[in-house]
């Protein structure tokens, strides 16, 4: 036995909730991506500790497919950082307010 | 030996990504992330996922962070693009929340009698994997292809070159 | 021959319908001949069917208007004993002035309506006259009600004209409120409208509720004859036409209360305590509009205090019990009262609407034609002895007395004094306008014939319309009183020394009257105001007493429902909904930033919720 299950979660819970204050307390919309890959990340990693777990493959498989949606969530949304700061000539999150009120 | 191993994988792993979120320079964070992606990477290879350990790295590490640097080298951000605020300000309702949140967190996994079970490491040999991805996921690897298209086509959209008119802003 | 008395009040209706509808397209001499013909034809089928009222009277139903539960009312009249003479008055005197109005509205364009309102006034008068249950009376009533409005206010396009519509229309509104509270009690009291049944029945009923019922009557009555307290009306109703206030003022809808109360004289002699509050008021009335009438400058509100003052004479002879003395006083006061109102209608004609009399004079030698008619009038209303009014108001006087309690007697002295008041003013106008040299500078105006010979008849009849009912000590046979039989109420009884005494203190007090008068008057004098004369001219402030208690009160009251609760509540509350919703909203919209770190912060802390949550939840299992 390597660890107990809820180590594992514990860890990728802590990780999760890292991502999730990098998500919360920064105004830079890179950084606020880069909170998202962290949650993914955490997310990724109970996957696998699952799998190693109930010994199937599933959670692994999960876990290709994680990855690859991140990628492609990942292109579209720079694209759109990289468009937005052609617009707004700033890429501070409080600067895009138009939908107030 | 193993469970030493992954302590000190978790620490590591921690660590980098504490020192990610608190940069305020992009760059540093993106590699201080992927510092973080390393560790988690040889944490799956401990738990008997090399492939997901190589893909992790290949991938995630290796094309998604890149992307990133590219993005942030293309912006040509100042490097204190952000002010960081007054530390407490910023990061005290947020702080509160993440360790309300664990807290909830912990006890509810602590309260399951099912976590504390062990966990060994599953080897899954190509075979297996193969089967299982494309026998049993194959839609599922059929969508996400499709995705891939999409976002393809989407990025190239949404990014595409816009003619300069006036002074700079576009549309507004 | 029972069904043609329908036609009686249908003829006028109808003719007036006509002219309401097509008068305009008729050529005017077929309207007017129209309007004439229906109310001559009324006074002819009048005269036809008269025996028909003799003995106990003759009861006909048109139609049931009404029938629910109980209540059972129809279109029926009851041509009796006391309906017949005043049917005749009525369509008599209302021929005369068409005819008359005929030649006075010569030069207005509005000729349709004025005869169609004039013709349905008469219908609305003989319904009040001929009806045999109260709710037809009541139609009448309010019928009558609605045609003096709309005639008093007939040049409306003149404000005061439109005013002083408005103004008779509420005040006598204000008093039918208690003429339908007697109504609708009696049929609480009876189960049913029909008067015969009323007068009948109201002997069995406890003295309290006779004596109630009765001041609910005079009440009403009062409104309609314009006596205390709702007599503020008449004297500005005089801006509608001459006809209009010959007709109307003079002849037949001041009379009504008179009728009211003397058809239902069985209910109202029951109570001692109405009659003497019906006494009082005609006597207190009487001497009212007699000291305003001695103030006013205008011809036609000097008649019309003078009317006031004379139904008043009705009412303290229906208060003293005798019908036939109301009723003969009634008829003589229609005669010449009507003569006096054409007259004044012709001198205003004559001095292109000068009213004033301080500017007429002289008149007596200018237009022989009016003087003499009005002369006649004048007389009999001042109770020149032999005249029609010598006999009636006689009549009356002597009826008050008859009855010796101290009470009576204040209210015959009262009577007294103001037939020699009523002297006095008669004997000023005629002295004012007729006498002397003429003091306008006005050029004369056009008199159509018809202005004048109309008033011959009614001279005449005046004069001579004390054969109607003389007292037997003069050698008559009290006509009226037998016509009348058991309707006639009391019979004065008197000893013939104590008949000629106050017979010879009413010359006396005539003379008196007639001479002051021609000492002041002749000579003709500047018009001084004095404050004395300004409270008469004002009808001892009545109209300000009455904006005092009534109308000020009613505005403040409107003006508080008005801005206080329509606007301040009602409104407040409305608009402080709406109000407050939009502060909410508000409130919630600082919530929507616009910003992506909001959203993920709210998103985040329902996270925290869901969680706190569950293990709460687990907690407590």
């Amino acid at each position: 036995m390597i660890v107990p299950m809820s180590h594992i979660l514990i860890f990728s819970s802590i990780l999760f909730l890292m991502g999730l204050a990098c998500v919360l307390a920064r105004r830079n919309l890179i950084m606020i991506l880069i909170g998202v890959e962290i949650m993914l990340n955490a997310v990724g990693l109970t996957l696998v500790g699952a799998s190693a777990l109930w010994h199937q493959v599933d959670g692994q498989i999960f876990v290709i497919f994680l990855m690859a949606m991140t990628s492609a969530e990942v292109s579209i949304s720079l694209a759109m950082v990289v468009y937005l700061q052609r617009r707004k000539g700033s890429i501070n999150a409080n600067a895009f307010d138009e939908m107030r009120g | 030996m193993d469970s030493i191993l992954f302590y000190i994988l978790a620490i590591a792993a921690l660590a980098a990504t504490l020192l990610c979120i608190t940069r305020s320079n992009p760059v540093h964070a993106v590699i201080y992330l992927v510092n973080a992606l390393f560790s988690l990477a040889l944490i799956f290879y401990l738990l008997g996922a090399p492939l997901v350990a190589a893909w992790e790295v290949i991938i995630y590490a290796g094309a998604i962070m890149v992307l990133f640097l590219f993005i942030i080298m293309m912006l040509e951000l100042a490097p204190a693009e952000e002010r960081p605020g007054p530390g407490w300000r910023r990061w005290g309702p947020v702080l509160v929340l993440s360790l309300v949140l664990l807290g909830c967190t912990i006890l509810l996994i602590a309260g399951d009698p099912g976590a504390a079970q062990g966990v060994t490491s599953y080897y899954a040999s190509p075979r297996v994997f193969g089967y299982a991805l494309f026998k049993k996921y194959a839609l599922a690897v059929e969508v996400v292809s499709f995705q891939l298209l999409f976002a393809a086509v989407g990025a190239f959209y949404v990014g595409r070159h816009r003619p300069k008119r006036g002074t700079g802003k576009e549309e507004q | 021959m029972k069904s043609l008395l329908f036609l009686i009040p249908l003829l006028p209706l109808l003719c007036g319908g006509i002219n309401a509808l097509w008068g305009r397209r008729l050529p005017r001499r077929l309207a007017e001949s129209l309007a004439v013909g229906g109310v001559a034809a009324s006074f002819g089928l009048t005269l036809l069917l008269w025996p028909l009222s003799q003995g106990e009277g003759t009861r006909v139903t048109f139609f049931t208007w009404l029938h629910s539960g109980t209540l059972h009312v129809a279109f029926d009249m009851l041509f009796d004993r006391l309906a017949a003479p005043m049917t005749l008055m009525v369509t008599g005197v209302s021929t005369l002035i068409h005819l008359y109005a005929v030649g006075y509205m010569e030069e207005d364009e509005d000729y349709a309506r004025f005869f169609s309102l004039l013709n349905l006034f008469v219908f609305a008068m003989l319904t009040i006259t001929l009806a045999d249950n109260l709710l037809l009376l009541f139609l009448g009533w309010e019928g009558v009600g609605f045609c003096s409005y709309a005639l008093i206010g007939f040049w409306y396009r003149e404000e005061e004209n439109a005013l002083a519509g408005r103004k008779a229309f509420l005040v006598t509104r204000a008093a039918d409120v208690f003429l339908g509270i007697a109504i609708l009690w009696c049929f609480r009291l009876f189960g049913t409208l029909s008067i015969d049944a009323v007068n009948a029945g109201a002997a069995s009923l406890p003295q309290g509720t006779v004596t109630l019922l009765a001041l609910c009557l005079l009440a009403g009555a009062c409104g309609k004859s314009a006596q205390f307290p709702f007599m503020s009306w008449l004297p500005d109703a005089m801006a509608g036409p001459t006809p209009v206030s010959a007709l109307i003022h003079a002849a037949t809808m001041v009379t009504a209360g008179v009728y009211l109360l003397c058809r239902l004289f069985p209910l109202v002699s029951l109570s001692p305590v109405a009659m003497a509050a019906i006494a009082g008021v005609g006597a207190f009335t009487a001497f009212y509009a007699a000291t305003c009438a001695l103030g006013q400058t205008e011809i036609k509100r000097v008649l019309a205090y003078s009317t006031m003052s004379q139904v008043g004479y009705m009412f303290l002879a229906v208060g003293a019990g005798t019908v036939a003395g109301a009723m003969f006083h009634l008829f003589v006061h229609a005669f010449f009262k009507a003569l006096l109102f054409m007259g004044a209608g012709c001198v205003i004609h004559l001095l292109d609407d000068e009213r004033n009399i301080f500017h007429m004079g002289g008149l007596a030698r200018r237009a022989p034609a009016v003087f003499w008619p009005f002369l006649a009038g004048a007389l009999c209303l001042a109770g020149a002895p032999l005249t029609g009014g010598f006999f009636s108001k006689e009549g009356i006087l002597m009826a008050s007395f008859a009855d010796r309690t101290p009470y009576y007697v204040f209210l015959w002295g009262l009577g007294l004094f103001t037939a020699l008041l009523t002297a006095l003013y008669t004997f000023r106008l005629v002295y004012l306008v007729f006498a002397g040299e003429p003091r306008q500078a006005r050029p004369q105006g056009h008199l159509p014939s018809l202005m004048i010979w109309t008033m011959f008849p009614l001279a005449a009849a005046a004069l001579v319309g004390g054969l109607l009912n003389l007292p037997p000590a003069w050698g008559g046979g009290e006509v009226l009183r037998h016509l009348l039989g058991s309707l006639a109420g009391a019979a004065a009884e008197l000893t013939p020394t104590l008949e000629w005494g106050l017979t010879g203190l009413a010359i006396l007090f005539f003379l008196i009257g007639w001479l002051f008068a021609r000492w002041q008057f002749l000579p003709a004098p500047k018009e001084r105001p004095t404050p004395v004369r300004t409270f008469f001219l004002r009808g001892w402030q009545a109209d300000t007493v009455i904006d005092l208690a009534m109308v000020q009160p009613f505005r403040t009251l409107a003006a508080f429902f008005w801005k206080g609760t329509d606007e301040g509540m009602i409104d407040g509350l409305v608009d402080g909904a709406g109000l407050s919703a939009q502060g909410v909203g508000g409130l919630l919209r600082r919530m929507t930033t616009g910003r992506l770190s909001t959203y993920v912060a709210a998103f985040a802390w329902g996270l925290a919720a869901m969680l706190g949550w569950f293990l709460l939840w687990t907690l407590i299992k």
